[in-house]
């Protein structure tokens, strides 16, 4: 585990909250196995042995079998650190509990399957480095306003604004809260692009926010 | 021996407990007071949590009560240490739901960082064992990551404990008698004989995909017998030689208090 991460306690990530996706995908949610779209939003975990840092190699994760995975993918997120306990806050008081902002990055193997957790795709060791550090929120008057771009090898594979997002930023701080008191210094990452960029060894990946700055990490396995 | 966490005479305490009952404290100290007394506030027993993996549907028969065809591989999924809380303390009912289940389960806590290993070696990971209650509100399941973090990773919603006892005290894990009382009727009567994928078979299977590390945890999931619970109702799980681990359901509004 990366003892200098900087999450504390929890990294809770939002998934298919691009509006695009959403609409992309309405018709496979309306059948087997989702049946019907999702009603709240949809949340994992990066659980601590994911934790890393800006600058860190990124493991290429092994199959069962030991061998390298034949694909592996990533998103980028705006990650919204609390700052003090939230506990049930309406969606007016949701931004006054978040003390900074940071990039949280999602190495996983591709998704496939939304049904069942997915701790063979998420839950790999480092998959999630979190900084380059973490904005003061004071910095940040609109979350909802800023996009997250990601560059492979320094060219733009995806930009996601925020503005996109099915549920905002203080929608999700207020029903995530309801869920789980959140404590100073867990983290959520709020939104990826629905169309995770696929990743090969040795690619250097680049998440960036204006503002909040960027995240490098490169694939290992080269 | 056992291992657990209490609060007492107004200080934290780490205590070993003989099999005679005797209380023991890290610093030495033998406490005058009975395990059953009510001068004992029992917190979470593992001290810094980890990941708390879950199993879904691992008993066969439970499978055909929720109508699912038994697992080819185990269903797991993660819920996070908000939901802790200790022996005799309480968990809450959400206003407006329907069905509000117990799940008693037998707990493997790690005791060593592992990475691939393999299922004859993974005992040797293995702290000790407790029980927990995997609380579940059937009503928020949605097919998305189900079951998902607002069904199972709510505050209070997995009590712990009492202790836990070293691993080299229970032989067979895997026969070890199994039950729940609602207000002291029993409602679920199993075995963890009838476990699907047993403790190392998912040490072996999570440790491919990630590095286990001291602290982390292993819900194994519950057998047939789950009942809807209301506030005012008290739950004991016991599993043979581990522990019984005793719940009060309060209504969200007590639970919460001024931050209703």
């Amino acid at each position: 585990m990366t003892t200098n991460t900087l999450v504390n306690s929890k990294l809770v990530c939002v998934a298919l909250n691009d509006k695009a996706q959403l609409a992309a995908l309405a018709s496979t949610f309306n059948e087997a196995p989702y049946k019907k779209p999702p009603t709240q939003p949809v949340l994992y975990y990066k659980p601590r042995n994911t934790w890393n840092i800006d600058g860190a190699e990124i493991e290429w994760a092994k199959d069962f079998d030991g061998n390298d995975v034949p694909a592996m993918a990533v998103g980028a997120s705006l990650g919204v650190v609390i700052g003090k306990e939230t506990c049930r806050v309406s969606v007016d008081e949701a931004l006054d509990h978040v003390g900074g902002y940071t990039i949280v990055g999602d190495f996983s193997l591709p998704e496939e399957s939304y049904y069942r957790p997915d701790i063979k795709g998420k839950c790999l060791d480092g998959s999630a480095p979190v900084g380059p550090e973490i904005v003061s929120a004071e910095k940040i008057a609109k979350p909802d306003a800023l996009s997250v771009c990601i560059n492979i090898n320094g060219e733009q594979k995806s930009v996601f604004e925020l503005a996109n997002m099915q549920l905002s930023v203080a929608e999700l701080i207020s029903i995530i809260s309801r869920i789980m008191t959140l404590q100073p210094g867990e983290i959520i990452a709020v939104g990826f692009a629905g169309e995770r960029v696929a990743v090969a060894k040795g690619d250097k990946v680049e998440a960036s926010i204006e503002g909040v700055g960027t995240l490098t990490n490169t694939l290992g396995g080269a | 021996m056992r291992h657990a966490r209490i609060i007492f005479d107004g200080r934290e305490l780490d205590i070993d407990i003989a099999a005679d009952d005797t209380i023991t404290t890290s610093e030495g100290e033998v406490l005058d007071v009975a395990l059953d007394s009510d001068a004992i506030t029992w917190l979470p027993p593992v001290k810094t949590p980890g990941t708390i993996f879950a199993l879904g549907i691992n008993y066969a028969d439970h499978a055909s009560e929720l109508a699912f065809e038994p697992p080819k591989e185990p269903l797991i999924f993660i819920k996070h240490a908000n939901c802790l809380t200790g022996h005799k303390q309480v968990s809450y009912r959400p206003d407006n739901i329907d069905y509000q289940h117990y799940e008693c389960e037998l707990v493997a806590v790690i005791g060593k960082t592992g990475k691939n290993i393999k299922r004859e070696d993974a005992l040797e990971y293995v702290a000790g064992y407790t029980v927990c209650n995997d609380f579940a509100i059937r009503d928020y399941l949605e097919n998305y990551y189900r079951p998902n973090l607002r069904v199972k990773s709510r505050d209070s919603l997995l009590p712990m404990g009492p202790w836990i006892v070293d691993t080299a005290d229970i032989p067979n894990a895997n026969a070890l008698r199994l039950t729940t009382t609602v207000n002291g009727k029993v409602t679920q009567d199993g075995s963890t004989k009838d476990m699907i994928f047993d403790v190392p078979f998912v040490i072996e299977y999570l440790s491919k995909i990630m590095t286990l590390n001291p602290g982390d945890m292993i819900c194994t999931g519950t057998p047939h017998g789950i009942v809807d619970c209301q506030p005012g109702d008290t739950i004991v799980c016991t599993i043979e030689d581990i522990c019984s681990l005793e719940t009060r359901m309060v209504s969200e509004q007590e639970y919460y208090g001024d931050k209703y």
